[in-house]
């Protein structure tokens, strides 16, 4: 029994953080799936999503702090709000000098972009706090719940043990159904705008950018909107990431492994389609935690395993690309020059 | 006043930094103008240079190869042995690592081979954190005692002007090999235009896996060098160098390898000083910050002129 | 007995069809003209017959040997030159690395041929270490011929060589292009500037919409009153 609930508890768990990386995977579908812009950067706006989240919903800053900012104590939706804002205002003050670039360029400053952010955070303390990052981030209506069931089973001492196990991390379900509620519905806004006039001109300017711009379109402005949409997408979740983990530091966000993760995610799953997204960040998870496990059964040190975790993620990454480069859900089309 | 009477040091230890900048430019940029992708991979074949380096000189010593001492240098000749051998292992390496996958993949666009060889990059660093662990590993056998350099207050060590010779001997060998030899005259028109290469009957196969040799070795190089600079190495190394890499071949103009060892010098002196002014923790955007603004005003690079 | 075939090929880019079965003739020593509308397919002809597009249908023959869909380098080998129409030199690379690498596949001393090239172009023997970049476009298109030349071909293929040259330029290059032919290298010309080109063929082929049209000697064809009208421009 208790390893049943242990493994209930671990699959809430991993499907919450698969849900995450689904609305990370989301955004970065609209970036480049639809629109071919290559960010390497994913890892800053998903930091500065969680970062903004947290100044906006946590407690004010405390005389231990080093930061004097934020902690306006406001509700979880301001907060995804705040996250989805801030990473718009700084993608599109990153996009106007960076767009018109070629492929090449545009990727290398995504990750100049990405690690300054995280430089950012990590020295600004008086923002940020620094490496001490910030604390005690409210989970939504955790109070209540949470509470709720403590009051429920201490007044029921008497109920059998699996049920005191079950229920214990019962908050953890709540934000689970939160999680894929907002994944849904950003699921739905974000397949609305790419089947529409709008996403039409995105997926040509993926083909072949210089035939759209002679057709008189102005493709930086579809590209800054792509850019600025996906990045508000991935704040939400990295909020997301700062209400469920209610501590976050600069370490919480190892720039190029999110980054990398969630775009083996997008390809194995299918860029330019949705449900790919989702599919594929569920799986790689699946994968990035099943190696988890396994390499427990060998005798590897935590850091070794960690590496080999990598190792496999990479290696995962070129079979699709020479094997099935589009994906598992798109249609099995020879795959175009871009993918 | 006082930071004015840093600048000295600081410049040499841009000249210094900025030398091993300059190997892994030059290959960075043969293998963007040859193959057509900027390689993401190419700083974590630098760490796996100085690492096999590291392994095979540990090997030697195990295997009682004397380790002839080399003057005022840190290290000795078994280690010079472990050094060149594994310049040539990673020349291997990388020439088979584009056999199994970059060639396959050819045929897809650039950016398609970019994340390709972001996979591969972290592969390779997660593979020497395996074998190795993520500590630091020292590199290098005895402390060095720097030279003071009376008048203009500069201290430096043996070592540095190891590196710095180093560097001008490859450079002039590399140069020599592009202009002189049939060979390196095919890179260069295949770096100019790569169907007319196949046209006049040029190998172009030959030429990139010349290009990778080369591009390998100079990356186990200037990781090499790395190691003996920074007095100890680990597996990410590479990485941390590979944004100023691409700073500098941006500066100099992507694609040109004479202007990659000009952008690498420049970036290399720059981060260096910078410290007199802004703190260290932003070190590394500096490389970040030059390379945007070249972006933006001529973002052909200093001695660019194609595309 | 003729040195170069096609007959009937197919051939396009992807899904696109543009030459829907075109057939020619090249005789040892000829000169040969192909005009035609923009579109007509005549570039896309000599990438083919070069190898750089792999026809669907049909089959090429050259000096008795089949051809069709052989790779560029293994062409080249057989005695074909082609030039381009366009970015057919290697910039950053002086005149005489240029003609070099025409030579690339030779392990032999190739100054013999370097010394013909330089006698047929000699404005190119004294700018011999400039950078072709840095040169106008008549010059450079004489170093892209004579890179093609390098290899001794029997037959040369030039995709409208005096296409963007002035006049005089223009002139001057189909001259040479008589003066290569008189050494017995044989000449298949795709050209814009029909009239001209003519001129100087033994025979010419008019192709349109991816089609075989007119066939004749070069005179006739300048003669030929509906080729005149719809092809050379009035």
């Amino acid at each position: 029994m208790d390893t049943l609930i242990g493994i209930i508890n671990y699959v809430v768990f991993f499907a919450i953080t698969a849900g995450t990386y689904g609305v990370l995977a989301l955004g970065l579908n609209i970036q480049w799936g639809y629109t071919g812009l290559f960010n390497i950067g994913i890892a800053g706006f998903y930091a500065v999503g969680a970062y903004a989240a947290a100044l906006v919903s946590g407690p004010p800053p405390s005389v231990w702090d080093g930061r004097i900012c934020g902690g306006f104590e406001l509700p979880f939706i301001v907060g995804l709000l705040a996250a989805a804002i801030v990473c718009g205002i700084i993608a599109f003050l990153i996009g106007i000098p960076t767009l018109r670039l070629r492929s090449d360029y545009l990727a290398i400053a995504t990750i100049g972009i990405a690690e300054t952010i995280r430089l950012v955070l990590k020295n600004e303390s008086w923002l940020t706090n620094g490496v001490w990052g910030l604390q005690q981030i409210p989970s939504p209506f955790y109070d209540p719940i949470h509470g709720g069931i403590r009051e429920f089973l201490s007044n029921n001492p008497d109920l059998p043990g699996w049920i005191h196990g079950l229920f214990s991390k019962a908050y953890n379900w709540f934000y689970l159904f939160l999680v894929l509620a907002i994944l849904f519905v950003l699921y739905l806004i974000v397949e609305r705008l790419v089947h529409s006039p709008w996403g039409r001109v995105l997926k040509a300017i993926r083909e072949d950018e210089d035939a759209v711009a002679m057709s008189g379109k102005n493709t930086f402005s579809f590209k800054l909107q792509a850019l600025v949409l996906g990045a508000m997408i991935m704040g939400i979740g990295g909020g997301l990431y700062a209400y469920y983990a209610r501590f976050i530091s600069p370490a919480s966000f190892k720039p190029l492994y999110g980054t990398f993760l969630v775009w083996v995610m997008l390809i194995l799953g299918g860029s330019g389609n949705n449900r790919g997204a989702i599919l594929g960040s569920f799986v790689v998870w699946g994968i990035w935690a099943g190696t988890d496990f396994l390499t427990g059964y060998f005798p590897f040190s935590a850091t070794q395993a960690a590496s080999l975790r990598v190792i496999i993620i990479g290696v995962l990454l070129e079979v699709i690309l020479l094997w099935r480069p589009q994906g598992l859900l798109q249609r099995e089309r020879k795959p175009s020059k871009t993918l | 006043m006082d930071i004015l009477s840093r600048i000295p040091q600081l410049l040499v230890y841009g000249v210094i930094s900025g030398s091993i900048l300059s190997l892994g430019g030059i290959g960075v940029s043969l293998t963007y103008s040859i193959l057509g992708f900027s390689n993401f991979a190419y700083g974590d074949v630098m760490a796996l240079g100085a690492y096999i380096a590291l392994g095979l000189f540990t090997l030697f010593v195990s295997w009682s190869i004397p380790n002839i001492p080399l003057g005022p240098l840190s290290f000795g000749f078994g280690f010079i042995l472990a050094a060149i051998f594994a310049i040539g292992l990673t020349a291997v390496a990388v020439v088979l690592i584009d056999r199994i996958l970059f060639k396959r993949l050819r045929h897809y666009s650039s950016v398609i081979l970019m994340m390709s060889s972001i996979g591969v990059a972290l592969a390779l660093r997660n593979i020497l954190q395996f074998f190795w662990g993520p500590q630091p590993h020292y590199y290098i056998e005895r402390i060095q005692i720097a030279t003071v350099i009376p008048g203009l207050g500069i201290r430096i060590k043996p070592d540095q002007v190891f590196i710095v010779l180093v560097t001008i001997v490859l450079v002039v060998l590399v140069h020599a090999f592009l202009k002189y030899t049939k060979m390196g005259k095919a890179m260069r028109a295949t770096a100019d235009n790569n169907a007319l290469a196949r046209v006049t009957g040029i190998n172009t196969n030959r030429v990139i896996v010349w290009t990778w040799v080369i591009g390998g070795a100079l990356a186990a190089t200037a990781g090499i060098l790395a190691g003996i600079e920074n007095k100890f190495i680990t597996p990410e190394l590479g990485w941390q160098m590979l944004l100023s890499i691409f700073a500098a071949v941006v500066l100099g103009g992507i694609g040109n390898p004479y202007g990659a060892i000009v952008g690498g010098m420049v970036i290399g002196i720059a981060e260096e000083v910078s410290t007199a002014f802004i703190p260290t923790g932003y070190k590394p955007a500096v490389a970040f910050i030059i390379m945007i603004l070249m972006l933006l005003v001529k973002p052909t690079g200093l001695l660019g002129k194609r595309r | 007995m003729s040195l170069l075939t096609v007959n009937a090929v197919t051939s396009g880019y992807g899904d696109m069809e543009i030459l829907h079965g075109v057939s020619i003739e090249v005789g040892a020593g000829e000169i040969i003209t192909v005009i035609g509308p923009n579109g007509a397919g005549k570039s896309t002809l000599m990438k083919t017959i070069f190898g750089l597009l792999t026809p669907t249908a049909g089959q090429i023959t050259f000096a008795e040997e089949e051809i069709t869909g052989l790779s560029p380098n293994l062409v080249v080998r057989r005695g074909m030159g082609y030039v381009p129409q366009v970015e057919n030199i290697f910039p950053s690379l002086t005149v005489h690395e240029n003609l070099e690498m025409g030579a690339f596949i030779l392990t032999d001393d190739f100054s013999g041929q370097l010394e013909e090239i330089y006698e047929l172009f000699p404005i190119l023997k004294d700018r011999r270490k400039q950078r072709v970049g840095k040169m106008s476009g008549g010059e450079r298109q004489m170093v892209a011929m004579g890179r093609a030349l390098m290899l001794d071909p029997k037959l040369l293929m030039l995709d409208e060589p005096s296409a963007a040259l002035a006049p005089n330029l223009a002139a001057m290059i189909f001259e040479r292009i008589v003066a290569i032919n008189a050494s017995g290298v044989a000449i298949l010309i795709v050209e814009q500037n029909a009239k001209e080109s003519l001129k100087l063929s033994d025979r010419g082929y008019v192709l349109a919409s991816g089609r075989n049209r007119f066939e004749d000697t070069g005179e006739n064809l300048l003669a030929n009153e509906d080729v005149g009208q719809l092809y050379l421009g009035g």
